[in-house]
């Protein structure tokens, strides 16, 4: 069935090859600007990923003229306005991050502020209230699981307030994702695992939810089939160039479905966890997608149905129920697989959630925005039984 | 021209239903759990009503330009008339900028379960309050 409405924008230029993170010369001259602010962390500084990627900026004619490593694991306020101001006084005419889901979306906001100035909560909290396009942002991600390089949305940590704030707006879709698998072969596994489970979470949110059309299936069911024939491998063999790339490309594809069509329940459950008991995201996700799949289940029986063969699954002769039913199982079987590797815990209980802490999630996933995009309405009395099963 | 005549005959109509809402406890209650002072901004007619969550009950205020809102939206009194009856898709409206909010977009989400309800209300108000020729058939 198709939707009454939908949009499909997605202005951001993918460039995918092992490498290329040092050679984006072609890209960079199109862009058309030489000076360029480094947002990262680090850790990434460390492992000689931003040099690798200032050489390549020397050799195309363009220089690095300042950085910010101060990133931290959230995406702070506070680390926003403080390098707002390291970028303006650079003299930087764009930003390049190379990081994560936080040092990206650090960068969107630092863009704001950098391009337009003013208080990023006073005067752009809300929803696509900037009125023209920001400064040339270019994102190399050093993971692949957040899919922030081609999303509309930063997501900042108030540490005052104690909240996250998202600012949702079309021009803060970055100008260049540059996909280099050699960026990621340092992950180590337990991300590799924790972040490609995000990545699928998007994908398969995004494939069954309210908004889902047929742009953003098409982008979701890729990147279902790249992680679900990647993932494990990436995970066992960091040096596998392959699948890391696969699962650069996937984490990708799962961002523009998500940017679109949005997330549901999983994703509210997982938001309540860490924000309740600091249970990484892609953690909290992995554990939780199979029991938000059965709690959607007769809202999304079709289209779960159509997905088990893309995971893998036969289900030749079975009823739609059934081929359904295979989905989650193949969720199921991933797990599995992640967590013989030792890469990923199965349950709430192995992440320092407390049996009397179950009730608050559910009310947590209820209060979270992505209840609203979620295809069964979320009740927190009908959710906690599916949440204690995840305990 | 919208639907509405006029700004007066706006306010009687939205004003009523938003003081029908906050008598609701179903309703009301998830409201107030919200904390939030929203400010809608109408055009066409315009209109500017503050719906007040921060206190022990919800606070109706036509024409308050002064209390400083958490969240502010603004729209046309057509959209806003479609939007009560459910048959307004909010990621469409944001995106086409047929609505503008400004302030945490979370909360507001937050928002729509709990006003969820109110869709079935809205019909129902205008046809026992004599206001049935706004209703959408």
């Amino acid at each position: 069935m198709l939707p009454d409405f939908f949009e499909f924008y997605s202005p951001t230029k993918v460039v995918y090859e092992d490498g290329v993170a040092s050679d984006l010369k072609p890209e960079l001259d199109i862009i058309g600007i030489q000076k360029y602010f480094v947002i990262s962390d680090h850790i990434i500084n460390d492992l000689g990923l931003i040099q690798k990627v200032a050489d390549g900026l020397e050799d195309a004619g363009c220089e690095v003229v300042g950085k910010y490593l101060d990133v931290a694991q959230d995406a702070r306020l506070n680390d926003v306005q403080t390098c707002a101001e390291a970028v303006k006084s650079s003299g930087a005419e764009g930003i390049i991050s190379i990081g994560g889901g936080s040092v990206i979306d650090t960068a969107k906001a630092v863009n704001i502020l950098f391009s337009v100035g003013g208080d990023l909560v006073e005067d752009y909290s809300g929803a696509h209230t900037l009125t023209r396009p920001l400064s040339p942002h270019v994102v190399i991600p050093t993971t692949a699981g957040t899919g922030s390089e081609v999303t509309f949305v930063a997501v900042i940590y108030d540490e005052e307030n104690k909240e996250k704030l998202a600012f949702p707006d079309k021009y803060l879709m970055p100008n260049l994702a540059v996909l280099d698998p050699e960026m990621t072969v340092s992950l180590p596994p337990k991300m590799t695992a924790a972040t490609g489970m995000d990545a699928l979470t998007h994908a398969i949110e995004a494939y069954v939810g309210i908004q889902a059309a047929p742009f953003s299936d098409a982008f979701a069911l890729g990147a279902i089939e790249l992680i679900m024939k990647n993932l494990v491998t990436a995970t066992e063999n960091g040096e596998d160039i392959e699948a890391r790339g696969a699962m650069l490309i996937a984490a990708t594809m799962a961002g523009i479905a998500f940017t679109h069509s949005m997330c549901g329940c999983v994703h509210g459950m997982a938001h309540a966890t860490g924000g309740l008991y600091r249970v990484p995201h892609g953690v909290a996700n992995a554990i939780f997608l199979p029991f938000g799949m059965e709690y959607n289940f007769e809202e999304i029986t079709e289209k779960l149905a159509r997905l088990a063969p893309v995971m893998g699954e036969d289900v030749s002769g079975g009823s739609e129920e059934e081929a359904a039913g295979k989905a989650i199982e193949a969720v199921r079987k991933l797990t599995a697989n992640l967590n013989k590797l030792g890469a990923l815990p199965l349950k709430l209980s192995e992440v320092g959630v407390p049996e009397d802490g179950l009730a608050d999630i559910a009310e947590g996933a209820l209060n979270d925005g992505t209840s609203f995009y979620n295809p069964r309405e979320v009740d927190p009395d009908e959710l906690l039984p599916f949440i204690q099963r995840a305990y | 021209m919208g639907l509405f005549e006029n700004s007066e005959k706006f306010e009687e109509v939205l004003g009523g239903f938003f003081r029908q809402l906050a008598e609701t406890p179903q309703i009301a209650d998830k409201l107030l759990k919200s904390n939030l002072i929203i400010r809608f901004n109408y055009t066409d007619p315009d209109l500017v009503i503050v719906v007040d969550c921060s206190g022990d009950k919800i606070d109706v205020r036509p024409h308050d330009t002064e209390t400083k809102a958490t969240v502010e939206m603004s729209m046309t009194a057509d959209i806003a008339h479609k939007f009560w009856f459910g048959k307004v898709n909010l990621t469409k409206a944001l995106t086409r900028k047929e609505m503008v909010a400004k302030g945490p977009i979370p909360k507001i989400l937050k928002l729509l379960p709990a006003i969820k309800p109110s869709y079935a209300m809205y019909p129902k108000y205008l046809e026992e309050n004599g206001y049935s020729q706004y209703n959408i058939h």
